[in-house]
């Protein structure tokens, strides 16, 4: 039996190509790779949350129109293995409503040229920042921290195909893992939900999804959907 | 002399490749589909493609044009729809999202949500009323990466979701055959075409064209679309070979002159198909 406090990094559209390209050695950490969502039939953010908090496939039970409000209860996910967890704007799960809305309303904006990138940027950023505090105060304070950061994926869509801005996102990204690195020997799992791809300058969802481990598990092209048992058995047996 | 002579020759057969394959495209997909139309905007690609049509079938299309009116467009794209439906016998639908322009839909209230009100939804609800089950469209590779992708048949669904990544290879003539999983088979007889063989097809078979892709006062339009959201680009080319000539050299993108370029629409659908919109 192996048990320990974990921590999960929960970065949307972290793609293994970009972690590779920027040598982010600290989000690679001892063991990395990629995950299979072959499985899906789109690579729906929600969607694959869900499915990677509860271990199944739950493309059809979340609607795509209802799809942001959706809620998991803690029995149904492996959150509910940890005695105290914390769980920070975990989609499917602690997601902030208001936050995301507020992204994607400017996202569609966008669009219509009633806003501009940079206000767009922005926003991504403040809302960034905000869970990076409120997860540096959660560490050392729960048997499991997981925690959402939508960075990579949000400033991506508009401008995966600017190098400068993506290098500013990884670094950012990267910096997050290694100071968690630095300050705690607890279990890390970073994880993305997919990966992405360019179109133009824009971003699109890709299944070049990513994982790392701080201690070796020894994984071979994980499925999503595998971290369920993975951390019962693990971690919590 | 004699080398411009060679090279006019060459122009000439490389054209006729083109059409060849085009109008090869055309009967293949007559052959298979029982309820088939053409979609026909009135631009250069559009109306090239009707003309092979008219090649494929000697003379008549053998199946309804389809012309989605948003009510936003030019006047000179109506009156060039009109008067080329006359001369070339065309079986015209004019697609229309009433309901949407009563309640006031226009580019002010968002161009994504008039596109796929005026566009997206007209068509939609067509489709579904005539039961067509293959379109022919007018799109080409060149017109920017996503389309680099696209294959002659490809199959769509009801929500006009294109699986790209699940796709067969067209290798040699090989084109896809109908299955049960798809709403309605996407036609793309000129995608191997660029724009400037457009433009040099245009000019061997004299094809009649809208006057607004023709210079005036230094600007002409090189992508039509709805008027407030098209603008014309700085050209002075006046005529069909000036315009080629000015494609030879030119660095401007072809769609730099549309608020909505293929690119940007094709990720707004996208983003709208991930339920970020």
């Amino acid at each position: 039996m192996e048990h320990r406090n974990m921590i999960i990094l929960a970065l949307d559209a972290l793609d293994q190509n970009l972690v590779d390209k920027y040598n982010c050695k600290n989000l690679m950490q001892a063991e990395h790779g990629q995950t299979d969502i072959s499985g899906f039939s789109l690579p729906r953010t929600v969607v694959l949350w869900a499915s990677f908090l509860t271990g199944k496939n739950m493309e059809a039970e979340i609607p795509l129109k209802t799809q942001w409000e959706f809620k998991l209860r803690p029995e149904e996910t492996f959150l509910d293995f940890f005695a105290n967890y914390m769980a920070i704007d975990v989609p499917a799960f602690s997601l902030k409503e208001n936050s995301h809305a507020e992204e994607r309303m400017l996202l569609k904006k966008y669009f219509d040229e009633q806003t501009s990138i940079e206000d767009y940027d922005s926003v991504i950023w403040r809302n960034h920042e905000e869970n990076k505090r409120d997860f540096f105060d959660s560490l050392g304070r729960f048997d499991l921290v997981m925690a959402y950061f939508d960075l990579a994926d949000a400033i991506g869509h508009l401008s995966f195909g600017i190098s400068d801005k993506m290098s500013k996102v990884y670094e950012e990204l990267e910096d997050i893992a290694g100071e968690v690195k630095s300050s705690t020997d607890d279990l890390t799992l970073v994880i993305s939900d997919h990966g992405m791809k360019p179109v133009g300058r824009y971003g699109d969802h890709s299944e070049n999804g990513f994982y790392s481990l701080s201690h070796g598990w020894r994984l071979n092209l994980p499925r999503l959907t595998d971290f369920y048992n993975l951390i019962k058995q693990k971690v919590c047996e | 002399m004699q080398q411009r002579e060679k090279s006019d020759r060459n122009v000439e057969d490389y054209l006729s490749s083109l059409e060849r394959k085009s109008i090869s495209i055309i009967r293949e997909a007559k052959a298979q589909f029982r309820n088939m139309a053409v979609l026909w905007s009135t631009g250069k690609d559009s109306t090239a493609t009707l003309w092979l049509c008219r090649k494929a079938f000697f003379g008549r299309i053998p199946f309804p044009v389809i012309h989605i009116d948003t009510s936003y467009k030019f006047p000179q794209i109506y009156e060039f729809r009109d008067r080329i439906a006359k001369e070339w016998n065309l079986d015209l639908i004019i697609a229309k999202n009433e309901e949407a322009l009563q309640n006031g839909m226009s580019p002010e209230k968002g161009k994504l949500d008039c596109c796929t009100k005026l566009k997206t939804e007209a068509l939609k609800s067509l489709i579904k009323e005539e039961g067509f089950d293959a379109l022919i469209l007018a799109i080409r590779r060149d017109e920017h990466g996503i389309r680099a992708k696209e294959r002659y048949f490809s199959p769509r669904d009801e929500e006009f979701h294109w699986r790209y990544t699940d796709q067969p290879a067209e290798l040699w003539d090989l084109y896809v055959r109908p299955s049960e999983d798809f709403s309605h088979m996407r036609v793309h007889p000129i995608l191997h075409w660029t724009e400037l063989d457009v433009w040099q097809y245009v000019r061997r078979e004299n094809l009649p064209m809208n006057p607004l892709y023709l210079a005036k006062n230094g600007m002409r339009y090189r992508s039509l679309g709805c008027m407030p959201c098209t603008v014309p680009i700085p050209s002075n080319a006046s005529s069909i070979e000036e315009i080629t000539e000015e494609l030879k050299t030119t660095t401007i993108p072809e769609r730099s002159g549309r608020a909505q370029d293929k690119e940007r629409a094709y990720m707004m659908q996208k983003l709208r198909s991930l339920g970020y919109m």
